[in-house]
């Protein structure tokens, strides 16, 4: 039986890796999560006051939307989600050639374009990481 | 033009999505992402937000169907989805494991929606089942809840006529409700 992405261990312990680089990239993180398409978190990092799992289907939701405009527009592939509040952003992007999205919570002391550049990294160096063996 | 707004809900795999592309005039938005939970149900895919598609029911009525993921941990999703409804269409696979069990959860959850319109059951993959008895579902609503009124049909979430079949009834329903409830006011404005 395949076992599930949020569950398995090279998922997990890559995401880890992944994610411990991320503060250091952008020092506002408050929360970071990488999760399966469908709404599971896989690994997470700072926040723990927060929901993970709330988070991560919250997170599902919102993808799934943006990308569906992005669909319906006819603008091509979604690159990534900013959800911009007063006190903080969120920042969403995908992990390419995997069912994967990472979703970082910042608060505002750092700049949406920083926080951006960051999660993309990330989502980047997740990718190098599970393509290799 | 008058409108409707109904929810399709229902545990995942039951048949939302493919009730709503069976239904809908326009091309159905979807939400779907990769399904890496086989366990709850085996399929490809799972809708993470909503399905959105439309049906006219004459030339002066429009319905807008909304369908809510079936996964609990979307459940702010229902909520969000629930605010602007008018009614639930419901469906449950028969050979789900306690299905009345989960249409009578439902049913709970989206009670405020059966005050304010009406609720329906479709019982769908009832074939996959060797007995399964639209008795069983109104005697355990019944039981549960004596004074809810839920009509319960079998189903086949990919034929149109059985979803308009459906769908019609509770529309019937939600507009004779808010007939009711508008003939009240207007009642109770007489008598002040």
């Amino acid at each position: 039986m395949t076992i599930a992405t949020h569950l398995n261990k090279k998922y997990i312990s890559r995401g880890e890796l992944a994610l411990s680089g991320l503060k250091d990239l952008a020092p506002s993180l408050s929360y970071a999560t990488i999760l399966t398409e469908d709404g599971f978190s896989v690994v997470s990092v700072e926040g723990s006051e927060l929901d993970s799992n709330r988070f991560a289907s919250m997170a599902s939701s919102t993808q799934a939307l943006a990308d569906a405009v992005a669909r319906e527009l006819k603008l091509g592939d979604n690159e990534f989600v900013i959800v911009a509040a007063e006190h903080g952003h969120v920042v969403q992007v995908r992990v390419d050639g995997h069912p994967l999205v990472l979703a970082a919570l910042f608060t505002d002391k750092e700049t949406i374009g920083k926080s951006l550049s960051a999660a993309r990294r990330t989502a980047r160096r997740l990718n190098v990481f599970l393509s290799a063996h | 033009m008058s409108e409707h707004v109904i929810l399709f809900a229902g545990p995942m795999g039951a048949g939302k999505t493919t009730a709503i592309r069976a239904l809908s005039e326009i091309e159905v938005v979807s939400t779907e992402a990769a399904n890496s939970d086989r366990a709850a149900a085996d399929k490809a895919t799972t809708t993470v937000a909503l399905d959105y598609g439309e049906i006219s029911v004459n030339d002066a009525e429009k319905v807008r169907l909304y369908g809510i993921p079936g996964q609990r941990r979307f459940d702010f999703m229902w909520s969000i989805l629930a605010e602007r409804a008018e009614g639930v269409l419901l469906l449950v696979n028969a050979d789900a494991e306690n299905p009345v069990e989960i249409a009578i959860d439902y049913v709970k959850e989206f009670y405020a929606l059966y005050e304010r319109g009406g609720i329906v059951i479709g019982i769908t993959r009832a074939d996959l089942v060797p007995e399964s008895l639209i008795e069983e579902y109104a005697n355990a609503l019944a039981d549960e809840m004596p004074d809810v009124l839920i009509p319960v049909f079998t189903v086949d979430a990919r034929s149109n006529a059985d979803m308009t079949v459906l769908l019609m009834t509770l529309v019937a329903n939600v507009e004779l409700k808010q007939a009711v409830a508008a003939n009240a006011g207007l009642t109770s404005g007489r008598t002040r």
